[in-house]
């Protein structure tokens, strides 16, 4: 009789199990403020949004943390740009050439995961549909991860995407190779555009000062590709020629005029250094800068920096690694000044393109000028960006040249002038000599981006740039050398072990700072 | 005042219903109040006779003047004769043996007998669970519970409690299901730390959880099921068993009015040492300077703080109805100025009784409000601790506690005033009064239940259970607040978050006697169990967009909606059908098979949505099975096996983009490609023996158990170059095992009519082993990331849970310090340089009475583990310790150091240099790293009841001296090891700045009218 009745019960309760309902279990394990990717095609939301993130991460804006270990305690300070008094991690850190993964990681973590992420997925709901969005997609994609490849060398990059459980790392050579080929897709792309007289459909989307315009969109990606010719042009100098007359040569042209710099207009960021600087103390001008704009008395100083609350109305740098105390030993020297109190970030400017074509002049190719006239069109196109006046008398000084520098508070921490050159040009010079004046201007116009002028002091050894006083990489990193790359980052090392592995191997040496990457040879720049 | 106003009223309306001729009913005890089930219940001189229900209860037609006999095994027999009365309650005294009548409340609120039981559960009563009260009725069961590792967590007052029942087993919640009156609890924090630098978004807080917020006077008892056989029947949330709350209920017939009042003092104990000899440099923020005296602020610092807890609880029963009634109101002040705490619990509890009462229908109700100023924080962010123990030596903590802020001319207001502008070490005043905040609390649960019993072998119970906890963090930041943590006009935070959960059960009892020798219970019941957790609302105007104008805190001045923004924790419905049977032999064998089959949103998109739970357990009582000699009162040996659950987290499995002031933001966590995810699976087989002997006077139980917990969850960061943009990838994976024994010794040493003793030790260890990490892994997980700092927690194949790793001076074979040829000290990288948790604990309790007299001590031991204090290694490298104070007197280090080229280091180190490179958050850390055992006298109590005869209107009062953690009998680290940052799964076994351990001594008043 019990066993009916049991029989009963277990009835009632199956009854009651398929009473309850599973259906609505899809919803409740949806979070209720995600999205889903149907939700994002109306507007074309889905390929537009993803452009944001892209526009935000290449140089981090938000939040300022990120930016400080992205660049701040990387290229900004390995370029001779800027200096930190804070004595991170007990006084040992990037700036005395111990390399802190917990910092160095962000970089990479940035450029893929905001980055290279998204340029994934718009290329997988724009390619062969929307191809105006996937070229854009390409050109901000080979931006940012030129900036990796220059970091860290062999990186993901073709193979981005695949679902191998290794995920190999391409070699550099061959991620150079491949934006060029993406480079010469996007530049076809929006050309036909162009000549269609199309009108944009990326307005409003795009916020860089751009906005949405094809041509000068092709404009800056033909400068890129002038940007990357000439970092390889001591590994391949053939195919850096090839490259570089190849953006000249393009209908819509290099970036001439400051109204087609690149700049990115942030509706909601200011410059991330403004805070670091500001509110943080955490950098300061650098004692390589006080020593060459000082020397050459340039205007552009007070746009750059601001006088130090130490020393009123001087412009006080602060060396790159050297024995901290305290933090008060050089917080009230120069902070960075109004250029970064502002939205607009400027990811590259109309005079670097000046002197990156006036060095492809120097070395005998097509760029539409003497090499003369481009350098000086250069400092022109600078000082006209900055607003800042007194250009003539600046190029045609022949006499200053880099001053000596001094820590009033800390004179074991001075130096002689290391660079020689004067700012006028000297057509009776080397080319090692009108090299050095052209990047050492170059250096000046791009602060205060400085991964690109890393790239280019690895690249030509200028301007020369006072050695670190304390190193503690343990012997890996040369003080007079500087740090060469970043080694390849923990998250790797845990997530794709195997990826790392072909990464080392395609670097050819130690997974170190000391090591020079593919195209940073030890030969002569001529 | 109020409180006795109150107290009256209550008294003066309360009502005792008059008896009704007819039937009689009643409870039948034993004397400390507990029930007696299937007690025997004859009319004298007559057949006619009933049993009692598992409650107690009997409801017997008799006529009156006749004489009820009441009879049990192991109890004297009781007669009564009946006048009037309709309502009698029998208290039976215990003859040799209680121990085959003992009732365990058991899942889902299931009572069972104790000798039917196949696993182990242990019980707390009411009073050691108020005797020394502390505001979390949690922290009172250190030591009281064998296998019970308990750790209070460094947010003082208000603070959660991490609980981890035999080991660790889970790489993503160890924390125990919580169960009031038969159905689950909704424990969620608002948040824990795992940063060990401080969270800049208000600093390291640890958000409460709802456990914590309850009236320890509302329960009358606690049952911990331990292991996977007891806590089977909650099927993929029983992994970490389960702690089981029973609130107190009215007696039919009893109205009575509890008023209890503590108060306890608590100071700060075990303060890191400082030196006084050295001041800084001038302008320096680190102490490094001349030798030159200073004083010491630190001790002045901490204040004594003041706890109160006032509680009232009314009860009254009739033949229809109980009521209980309680309020608490708990007032606390913390040790550093402007923390406090104030709460207040409400409760009712109404209960009837319908159709020939048949019917039971209860209702239970608890409101909880809290709200705490300042709840301490640790680490570098926001604490007030940093620039109390920092503080540049040299300079006037006395006029920066008095002039913590100054006009600044230049902006027209009052800014911070403080000697540096470091980040982790703002002037402490203004971080009180200037970066203040406010963390509330809500917590409502309401239960109601109907209880049917059909006839005589079957009831039918049905519960609805809703459960809803509102927090909210307010932080203003003033104007001149360090930048790092502050826009410059100031920053402000609130969240609120809001967490719900209903919960419906309906399950069919069936207690019947099949023949003369098997008797069968069983269970059978589906249930419903609906969750929302920490749904929040965010804002928070920034360090970098920041406020329109200074210090105007409302959401329309902030710059913009860049840090605003909503989030879900946790949303999931699991469904569930399960049966309970146990089969007994002559009462002396049991069989109790149990399974549960549960469908579980959060397993939407993988190849299986319902997990099938099952256990198996035996127990026999070869006390009754054989003849035994007569010293042995009770001897029973126990065997079961099950397997239960961890459920995965939502979302996981539905990964989508989110978005912060329209920033699309990639998904934090998807499966893994080409895995399915599955909940973790415990696998556990125990097996016991419980003996008790020469009367009962001593008693043992010793459990073995072992247990697997497979398809570990598991997240990892993904590798930035994954396709889905994914931030990590979860994916089932490694193992974790447990095995470990606990032995329970119960003694009643003396018992005479003066004078009685009663001890308790609580004793066991375990042992774990974390195993199959994939290999993609590298070995390890990282449960607490180390950032920039040099202590990083994790799980490493092949070796114990927890291990705290951290970063070691490099020595040569002979163990000289190896230096650079700069001379500089050569550090490793991370090694393995401690675990955080015990190899075994022991709980001493000790209770003695005489006369009217009581004591209580309880002396709680941990054994093994280790700790490590980030503090103590900042306060070095900041040459504020007493270390290094001392090594400047001695004119350096002594370090049998050598170079690279095998030279000896001569002389002494330079301290400073020494405790730069060494000290630090980011140094050596391995220097830094203690043993945890420590012996410490957890609990102290001593009162006096009064005589109930000479007091006027009380039915007793008693009055008792209580102390909590009043000192170390031994202990190695320089800080309370038994306090966590975190009460989640992260930062175990390090202090970063955490709030020093209390030691309390107070009062308790105990009245019952």
């Amino acid at each position: 009789m019990i066993l009916n009745k049991l029989k009963t019960f277990a009835i009632y309760i199956s009854l009651f199990a398929a009473v309850g309902c599973t259906e609505d279990f899809e919803s409740i394990n949806t979070n209720p403020y995600g999205t889903t990717d149907a939700l994002l095609e109306q507007d074309f939301n889905n390929i537009k949004s993803l452009f944001t993130p892209m526009f935000n991460n290449v140089l981090v804006l938000d939040p300022a943390w990120r930016y400080q270990v992205q660049q701040g305690l990387q290229g900004d300070v390995w370029s001779g740009y800027m200096s930190t008094p804070t004595p991170f991690r007990g006084g040992t850190n990037n700036t005395t050439y111990d390399l802190v993964d917990g910092w160095n990681g962000f970089a990479w973590g940035a450029g893929y995961g905001d980055v290279m992420a998204n340029a994934l997925k718009i290329e997988q709901r724009a390619k062969g549909k929307y191809n105006q969005f996937y070229a854009l997609s390409l050109i901000l994609k080979v931006e940012a991860m030129h900036r990796i490849t220059d970091t860290y060398g062999p990186c993901v990059y073709s193979k981005f995407g695949t679902t191998d459980p290794v995920i190999e790392y391409d070699s550099q050579a061959e991620v150079y190779a491949k934006m060029f080929e993406e480079l010469d897709l996007a530049v076809a792309d929006l050309t036909t555009r162009v000549n269609a007289n199309e009108a944009s459909t990326f307005t409003g989307t795009d916020i860089s000062s751009y906005n949405g315009d094809y041509a000068k969109w092709v404009k800056f990606a033909n400068s890129l590709r002038l940007r990357l010719a000439m970092h390889i042009v001591k590994i391949d100098p053939t195919l850096a020629k090839t490259q570089a007359e190849k953006a000249m040569n393009h209908p819509l042209g290099v970036i001439t005029t400051n109204a087609d710099l690149f700049k990115v207009i942030s509706p909601t960021f200011t410059n991330p250094i403004a805070i670091i600087s500001g509110a943080w103390e955490d950098i300061r001008m650098s004692s390589d800068m006080e020593s060459i704009m000082g020397g050459y008395n340039d205007p552009r100083l007070a746009v750059f920096f601001d006088t130090s609350v130490q020393f009123p109305g001087e412009y006080k740098g602060v060396r790159t690694g050297i024995e901290i105390a305290a933090k008060s030993d050089h917080s009230n020297f120069s902070p960075i000044g109004a250029i970064v109190r502002s939205k607009e970030i400027v990811w590259m400017t109309a005079a670097e393109v000046y002197f990156l074509r006036a060095e492809g002049a120097l070395r005998g190719w097509n760029m539409g000028g003497t090499a003369k006239v481009l350098y000086e069109t250069g400092v022109t196109k600078s000082f006209e960006q900055l607003a800042v006046a007194g250009t003539g008398s600046y190029i045609a000084d022949n006499v200053k040249t880099a001053k000596a520098y001094v820590d009033p508070n800390f004179p074991v921490n001075n130096s002689p002038a290391l660079n020689n050159v004067t700012v006028a040009w000297d057509e009776a010079a080397t080319n090692e000599v009108k090299l050095q004046k052209i990047i050492t201007q170059k250096w000046i116009a791009g602060f205060p981006e400085g991964q690109e002028a890393w790239t280019e002091y690895r690249r030509t050894g200028y301007p020369k740039l006072m050695p670190v006083l304390k190193n503690t990489s343990g012997g890996l990193i040369n003080s007079n050398l500087g740090v060469r790359r970043v080694n390849f980052v923990q998250s790797e090392k845990d997530g794709n072990p195997g990826g790392v592995a072909t990464g080392v191997t395609k670097l050819g040496g130690a997974d170190n700072g000391g090591t020079r990457l593919w195209w940073d040879t030890t030969g002569p720049n001529f | 005042m109020k409180q006795i106003i109150l107290i009256f009223m209550i008294v003066f309306t309360s009502q005792v219903s008059l008896a009704q001729v007819g039937t009689v009913k009643g409870n039948v005890s034993d004397a400390e109040g507990l029930p007696l089930p299937m007690t025997n219940i004859i009319v004298k001189g007559e057949t006619a006779g009933t049993t009692t229900d598992i409650d107690g209860n009997f409801s017997i037609q008799v006529e009156k003047g006749k004489t009820l006999i009441f009879s049990y095994v192991g109890f004297e027999t009781q007669e009564v004769v009946l006048g009037n009365e309709s309502t009698i309650n029998v208290q039976l005294k215990e003859t040799s043996s209680n121990t085959l009548s003992e009732v365990v409340v058991t899942s889902l609120g299931i009572k069972k007998t104790r000798k039917s039981l196949t696993y182990s559960a242990q019980e707390i009563k009411g009073v050691d669970l108020t005797g020394v009260k502390d505001a979390n009725v949690i922290n009172t069961i250190a030591g009281k519970i064998a296998g019970v590792a308990v750790t209070k967590s460094a947010g003082g007052t208000g603070g959660s409690t991490k609980v981890v029942i035999r080991g660790n087993s889970s790489i993503t919640n160890n924390q125990p299901l919580y169960v009031i009156d038969g159905v689950p609890l909704l424990n969620i924090s608002s948040g824990q730390p795992n940063l060990t630098f401080g969270d800049i978004n208000g600093g390291n807080r640890d958000g409460g959880d709802a456990v914590g917020l309850l009236n320890p006077d509302d329960y009358e008892g606690m049952t911990v099921l331990k292991g996977a056989s007891a806590a089977a029947l909650y099927g993929s949330q029983g992994a970490n068993g389960v702690i089981l709350l029973t609130s107190k209920k009215s007696k039919e017939g009893v109205s009575k009015l509890v008023a209890t009042s503590t108060t306890t003092f608590e100071s700060a104990a075990f303060l890191p040492k400082f030196q006084n000899e050295y001041v800084a440099v001038a302008g320096g923020d680190e102490t490094w300077g001349a030798k030159e005296d200073s004083n010491d602020h630190v001790k002045d610092f901490f204040k004594t703080g003041n706890t109160n807890i006032t509680s009232l609880s009314f009860s009254t029963g009739t033949e229809k109805a109980s009521t209980n009634l309680s309020y608490a109101n708990t007032s606390s002040s913390g040790i550093i100025e402007g923390n406090d705490l104030n709460k207040n619990n409400f409760g009712i509890r109404q209960s009837g009784k319908f159709f020939n009462n048949k019917l039971n229908v209860s209702v239970n109700a608890n409101y909880v409000s809290q709200s705490i100023n300042n709840r301490p924080v640790s680490a570098y962010y926001f604490n007030p601790l940093t620039g109390v123990y920092l503080m540049p030596r040299g300079n006037d903590f006395d006029y920066y506690a008095s002039n913590f802020e100054i006009f600044d001319p230049a902006r027209n207001m009052m800014v911070q005033n403080w000697m540096t502008n470091r980040d982790i070490m703002q002037n402490p005043y203004w971080a009180i009064n200037r970066n203040a905040s406010v963390d509330k609390n809500q917590f409502f649960t309401g239960i109601f239940a109907l209880d049917y019993k059909v006839n005589n072998w079957l009831s039918l119970v049905s519960r609805y259970n809703y459960n809803r906890i509102e927090s909210s963090f307010d932080k203003k930041l003033y104007a001149s607040t360090q930048g790092t943590l502050s826009h410059i006009n100031g920053r402000y935070i609130n969240v609120n978050w809001l967490s719900t959960q209903s919960y419906g059960d309906f399950l069919a009892n069936i207690n019947s006697n099949i023949n003369e020798n098997l008797s069968l219970t069983a269970n059978i019941g589906a249930s419903f169990v609906k969750s929302l957790g920490n749904n929040a609302t965010i804002l928070d105007s920034g360090i970098s967009s920041g406020l329109v104008y200074a210090n105007w805190f409302a959401l329309g001045n902030f710059v913009n909606n860049a840090g605003n923004y909503q989030r879900l924790g946790l949303q999931k419905e699991v469904q569930s059908v399960f049966a309970a049977a146990t089969l007994g032999y002559k009462n002396y064998l049991y069989l109790d098979i149990t399974g549960r089959n549960d469908w579980s949103s959060t397993l939407v998109n993988t190849d299986k949505l319902s997990f099938f739970y099952p256990s198996v357990g035996v127990t026999g009582l070869i006390s009754e099975m054989t003849k035994m000699p007569d010293w042995i009162n009770y001897g029973k040996v126990r065997a079961s096996y099950a397997q239960v659950g961890n459920d995965i987290s939502s979302f996981v499995t539905s990964p989508t983009s989110t978005i912060v002031g329209g920033q699309i933001i990639p998904p934090i966590v998807g499966p893994r490609p080409g895995e399915s995810l599955k909940p973790e699976l415990k696998s556990e087989y125990e097996i016991g023996t419980e003996w008790r002997m020469f009367n009962n006077k001593l008693g043992f139980e010793i459990s073995y158990y072992n247990s697997e917990t497979k398809n570990q969850y598991i997240q990892v960061p993904a590798p930035a170059t994954n396709p889905y943009g994914y931030l990590n990838y979860g994916f089932n994976a490694a193992s974790i095992k447990n095995k470990g024994v606990e032995i329970v010794l119960t003694g009643k040493i003396i018992k005479n009519d003066k004078f009685n003793w009663d001890t308790t030790i609580n004793y066991s260890q375990n042992k774990n082993t974390v195993s199959k990490i994939p290999a993609e892994l590298g070995g390890r997980v990282i449960l607490t990331d180390p950032g920039v700092n040099n202590y990083r927690y994790s799980l490493i194949e092949g070796e114990a849970f927890g291990q705290i790793e951290g970063v070691n001076i490099k020595r040569d074979a002979q163990g000289r310090v190896m230096l650079n040829a700069d001379g500089t000290i050569q550090k490793t990288g991370f090694e393995v340089v401690g675990n955080a948790n015990p190899n075994y604990m022991l709980g001493f309790r000790n209770a003695f009475n005489y006369g009217s007299f009581f004591a209580n001590v309880l002396i709680d031991t941990r054994v093994g583990g280790e700790v490590m204090s980030l503090t103590e290694a900042t306060n070095d490298e900041f040459g504020v310790s007493k270390v290094t104070g001392d090594a400047r007197n001695a004119g350096g280090v002594v370090l049998d150091a050598v170079y690279p080229d095998g030279t000896a280091y001569a002389g002494k180190y330079p301290a400073e240099s020494y405790y730069k490179q060494t000290g630090g958050r980011a140094g050596a850390t391995g220097e830094y790293v203690y043993d945890a055992t420590n012996v410490s006298l957890r609990e102290l109590s001593i009162g006096y009841t009064l005589d109930s005869k000479k007091l006027p209107f009380f039915q007793s009062a008693s009055l008792s001296l209580i102390a909590r953690n009043l000192f170390f009998i031994y202990k190695n680290a320089p800080f309370d090891p038994n306090i966590s940052l975190s009460t989640g799964e992260g930062l175990q076994g390090v202090d970063v700045y955490g709030m020093p351990s209390t030691k309390s001594i107070g009062l308790n008043l105990n009245i019952t009218f």
